[in-house]
């Protein structure tokens, strides 16, 4: 193995990876970032339609911690402050439409639920509420590492005792709320809320979007937990002139700090010896030595694939092998002549709890839901729609053939909304679960990296006793989605990750 | 007035009224229970709706009743008898089968047959879930403790939660974390690739609650079937002696030897509150009966929204057992028989007639079940789990005759339209149906049927909803959280007036734990 002064190497130039690279390099560290495709970015790279012109792949927004972007000096690096969140708007099959906006006393909110119910409207500004505390209780959770049961020690005891604080602050009534949310299913959350159907429906999408899940899952509460602390609230935030700049300024920052970025940079295995990570092995066949490596990948390709199972210990492997990963989510880009007729904001395809729900069983059965839950979002003439349920293993199909389908979909589903839709297309661009394995190495194309289910977070994400980001491998970390704090695009994962190795004795 | 004065009364005569009853009176106290119907037994009862066919109508296997009750209480002396019910077969669509026996190596050899890695796989499984439910078997007698309040009896029991927590190893403490949340396709399909096997298993997740086995949270309802214990041997499923009513004849017995009065046709309508304590009960017949304590042992949204006025309780307790969820998803079907069903995969009179037999060929097949049940449909093709207990006790039929408890699954109790005759009609056709493709001389073997929906539970056993635990055994209706948050601990808003029965913690199946556990409480308050 060639000699190296890496003292740590980063698999994966997603936005995870970066984050963690960066604040590595910004502690002094030496870091290398190894990237299989020509641009860092992951999930947040761009890509183009054939006339050349770019688009979002897979995110219509996203932000950062405020922290992250704080303590890494984004500003400086070229990100823009966060957009104010445009509307979110369920589209119902009768031509009506239940506008939300999360800002408080938001009045056209206000009156647009009130077509459906009045007191659905009077409940509004409390459920609002509630939620940004259920949300900020959730973000203070990511924040802290989760500790190894039950030998709690002083130095994981005394965040998770604030943490535990931080619940109690909320009172006793929302202290249980948030307690008990978390398990329930959307529609046990929201019938607690409200009663008008269309409102009902129109929170639960954003509590399954992205999730292997239907209205009636439980645990559906904390997604919706999770994908509003995201989000910051209910409508997607762009970022102006694409979510790749999320991960452009990130790589400035790492640059400027003095870290390297490798692209087009595959790496084919994960060296070890004796339990006891040495370096990298490329595609190419080079060898990079170091003796601290984080993994941005998800976890089941990082342990079996990269790492492989014969250098970990067998009940590990089983019980990676069982980290379900269940990608149900595809997308169709088009880019249009600008006479597309949708307007700006985030517009969800979501009439009924029953409507998501059934969209769900036929993921369940491995079939691509005839009647799905879309949620379309624009940038110019680009229209992007977010499909759910495609589910990555298909029973009576395979993808190569499937993907045609997909386009027809949406497009009959959209088509009562939007007529002038179909006519405005030039290209398009279809990505399916298959594609997003292939091209992100994303297991299963799975977009969190691992489900978000009760099961599979907090002290048990990735793993149960591994959720400090270590692993049976010394000097092997993982800092992507599939770990505690991960899930969406808010850097959570790979700076908790950093924290653990900064502490970590070599 | 005088012989209308108690210590304390408990509303209703199910097996936790008559526990909390009978632990009351073993101390001392004099004792009032109150039952709506002419029998006592709630939803243990035995009938006879055809002269010389005796059924346990609504509940039919005992396993889950604490063993601590049963010495306590010296049920075996008062007539409780429970016999064996050895196996489970499952019938398959190809004509085989599948069967559990009461033999550990013929289980396994039959296992072997189908599945050599399923067979290697068992035992270590069943060792995993024995010691998962032993783990947990601590904290179903344990008053949940408030984690809200600063109290001291709450941080004490939180103390003690705490160091029940260290007791246990890293992997039991994950064990446990991952069996409260996983669902059971999740557990059996990390397990088990046979799909007879993973379906049958995966029923015992979903009973009585309106999930499927895909659902998150049902590998907990499976290890809390997995807690039943009959002489400390886990997962033994028995039958009662004289059905389930049995149970609970046996339990009233006891009460009453203890001093306990137990009044039948004694239709609570009221509690009644003085000086803000409950103070007694109003029956629908005008009496008045007056106590120091009210123990309710009916389903919560009864116990509150009934038999409480809205005045003497917070909104905010009213709206929580407004939202507690007691969807019943579960049917029975009770058939008199002139002979023994005869199954095609094991034809003629066998061991498998002893046992139970399951109609649960793939978990697929039950989520696909309940798929139609989330939708306000009965299940076409439901779950079915049959016992014929004149195999086992042969006083429940005359001689040569049989009667099946069909146990089904899911018949939702908001069906949509809301359950008729016709459609209960529909429901006990399909049901035959189902069981006529494994045994086809089941219809004409038929003399008699009684078919009993969610909306029939609710209406004869007086359970809201007719859901079979008095409330989902979901997550957030477990342990702190059931009924509600704060009031777990057996006691109410309303001083003097309690609450144990099914819908309270540790939740249902004919358990007793928290009829006894109400009593203990009331105990302690006892000025």
């Amino acid at each position: 193995m060639s000699k190296s002064n890496y003292d740590v190497i980063v698999v994966g130039a997603g936005h995870n990876g970066l984050v963690a690279a960066t604040y590595l390099a910004k502690a002094g560290k030496k870091v290398l970032v190894l990237e299989r495709r020509e641009h860092a970015g992951g999930q947040l790279a761009s890509r183009a339609f054939d006339d050349g012109s770019r688009f979002d792949p897979l995110h219509a927004g996203g932000q950062l911690r405020p922290d992250i972007v704080r303590e890494l000096g984004l500003a400086r690096h070229g990100l823009a402050a966060a957009a104010p969140a445009p509307a979110y708007v369920s589209l119902l099959a009768d031509g009506r439409r239940l506008q939300l906006s999360t800002a408080p006393g938001d009045a056209r909110t206000l009156e647009s639920i009130r077509q459906f119910s009045a007191a659905d409207a009077a409940r509004w500004p409390e459920f609002v509420a509630f939620m940004d505390k259920a949300a900020a209780f959730l973000d203070a959770a990511y924040r802290t590492p989760m500790p190894r049961l039950p030998h709690v020690g002083l130095a994981e005891g005394w965040p998770l005792a604030k943490l535990a604080w931080t619940l109690r602050r909320l009172g006793g009534r929302d202290m249980f709320r948030v307690i008990r949310s978390m398990s329930m299913s959307a529609l046990e959350f929201t019938e607690e809320w409200f009663e008008s159907e269309e409102l009902k429906a129109a929170i639960a999408a954003v509590a399954i979007h992205g999730h292997t899940l239907g209205s009636m899952s439980a645990g559906t509460g904390y997604t919706l937990m999770h994908n509003w602390l995201n989000r910051g609230g209910l409508a997607h935030r762009p970022v102006a002139g694409g979510s790749v700049h999320l991960a452009e300024a990130l790589v400035a920052a790492f640059i400027a700090h003095g870290g390297e970025l490798r692209t087009s940079a595959g790496v084919q295995r994960i060296l070890v010896d004796r339990q006891r990570v040495g370096g990298v092995r490329l595609d190419s066949g080079e060898e990079i030595a170091a003796s601290t490596v984080m993994s941005a990948v998800d976890p089941r390709h990082t342990l079996l694939g990269l790492v492989g199972a014969p250098e970990l210990p067998p009940e590990f492997v089983w019980e990676t092998q069982s980290i379900k990963m269940r990608g149900a989510v595809a997308k169709v880009h088009l880019q249009t002549d600008g006479s597309h007729g949708v307007p700006a904001g985030t517009l969800a395809i979501a009439p009924t709890l029953k409507y998501l729900e059934r969209a769900f069983d036929a993921a369940k059965y491995g079939e691509i839901a005839a009647q799905p839950y879309l949620e379309v979002t624009t940038a110019g003439d680009v229209v992007s729609i977010h499909f759910q349920s495609a589910p990555y293993k298909l029973r009576h199909a395979d993808w190569a053939h499937a993907r045609g389908n997909l386009e027809q979909l949406a497009f009959d589903t959209l088509a009562p909304h939007f007529p002038a839709l179909k006519a405005s297309v030039r290209h398009s661009r279809v990505i399916t679960p298959a594609d997003l394995e292939r091209d992100l190495g994303l297991t299963e194309g799975d977009l969190n990296h691992g489900q978000l289910i009760l099961d599979q977070m907090f002290f048990m994400r990735p793993l149960p006793g591994w959720s400090n980001h270590a692993t049976p491998i010394h000097g092997l970390y993982l800092c992507g989605s599939g770990v505690h704090g991960g899930g969406g695009i808010s850097g959570a994962a790979g700076r908790n990750a950093v924290q653990m190795v900064l502490k970590a004795k070599p | 007035m005088t012989n209308n004065q108690y210590d304390a009364i408990v509303i209703g005569a199910g097996h936790n009224g008559l526990i909390a009853g009978a632990y009351l009176a073993r101390a001392g106290k004099k004792v009032a229970v109150l039952e709506r119907r002419e029998v006592v037994g709630g939803a243990a009862v035995t009938a006879e709706p055809f002269p010389g066919y005796r059924f346990s109508q609504f509940s039919y296997v005992v396993s889950l009743l604490r063993p601590e009750i049963i010495r306590d209480l010296e049920l075996p002396r008062h007539g409780l008898k429970i016999l064996p019910l050895p196996s489970t077969v499952t019938p398959m669509d190809n004509g085989d089968y599948l069967a559990a026996w009461d033999d550990h190596d013929l289980t396994r050899q039959e296992l072997y047959r189908h599945s050599p890695r399923d067979a290697e796989a068992s035992d270590e499984y069943g060792r995993v879930m024995a010691r998962a439910a032993k783990a947990i078997k601590p904290i179903i007698g344990l008053v949940p403790p408030d984690p809200s309040s600063l109290s001291l009896r709450d941080m004490k029991g939180l103390l003690k939660l705490g160091q029940y927590g260290k007791s246990l190893s890293e992997k039991e403490l994950y064990q446990i974390a991952k069996l409260l949340t996983q669902s059971a396709a999740d557990l059996l399909n990390d397990w088990f690739e046979f799909d007879p096997l993973k379906g049958t298993k995966s029923a015992s997740g979903i009973i009585g609650t309106f999930l499927g086995p895909n659902s998150p949270g049902t590998a907990y309802v499976l290890l809390h079937h997995y807690m039943g214990e009959i002489d400390g041997a886990f997962r033994a499923w028995g039958f009662c002696k004289n059905g389930n009513g049995g149970v609970t004849q046996a339990i009233a017995s006891s009460a009453r030897a203890l001093g306990v009065d137990i009044r039948t046709n004694a239709s609570v309508q009221q509690v009644i509150v003085k000086g803000g304590r409950a103070a007694g009960v109003a029956l629908a017949n005008g009496d008045e009966l007056q106590a120091k304590v009210v123990i309710s042992a009916a389903d919560p949204k009864r116990s509150f929204l009934q038999f409480v006025e809205k005045q003497h309780l917070p909104d905010e307790f009213v709206q929580q057992i407004k939202n507690f969820r007691v969807r019943g998803s579960s049917g029975k079907v009770n058939l008199a028989l002139s002979e023994l069903p005869d199954f095609t995969c094991l034809p003629g009179e066998g061991p498998l007639h002893r046992g139970a037999i399951s109609v649960s060929p793939s978990m697929e097949y039950i989520e696909r079940a309940y798929d139609e049940a989330k939708y306000g449909q009965f299940a076409k093709n439901p779950y079915i789990d049959m016992i014929i207990p004149s195999m086992i006790d042969r006083d429940m039929a005359p001689p040569g005759q049989h009667v099946m408890s069909c146990f089904v699954q899911y018949a939702p109790y908001d069906i949509e339209g809301g359950w008729d005759d016709a459609k209960r009609d529909a429901f006990g056709e399909t049901v035959i149906s189902t069981i006529e493709r494994y045994a086809p001389n089941i219809r004409r073997a038929i003399v008699g049927k009684q078919v009993i929906t969610p909306k029939d539970i609710e209406d004869i056993a007086g359970i809201t909803g007719g859901n079979i635990f008095h409330g989902e055994l979901l997550l957030h209706q477990l342990f702190f959280l059931r009924p509600a948050p704060q009031w777990a601990d057996f006691r109410t808003p309303l001083p003097g007036y309690y609450f144990g029965a099914s819908g309270a913690h540790p939740g249902g199946g004919v358990m007793g734990a928290a009829g006894k556990m109400a009593a203990q409480e009331v105990l302690k308050d006892w000025k």
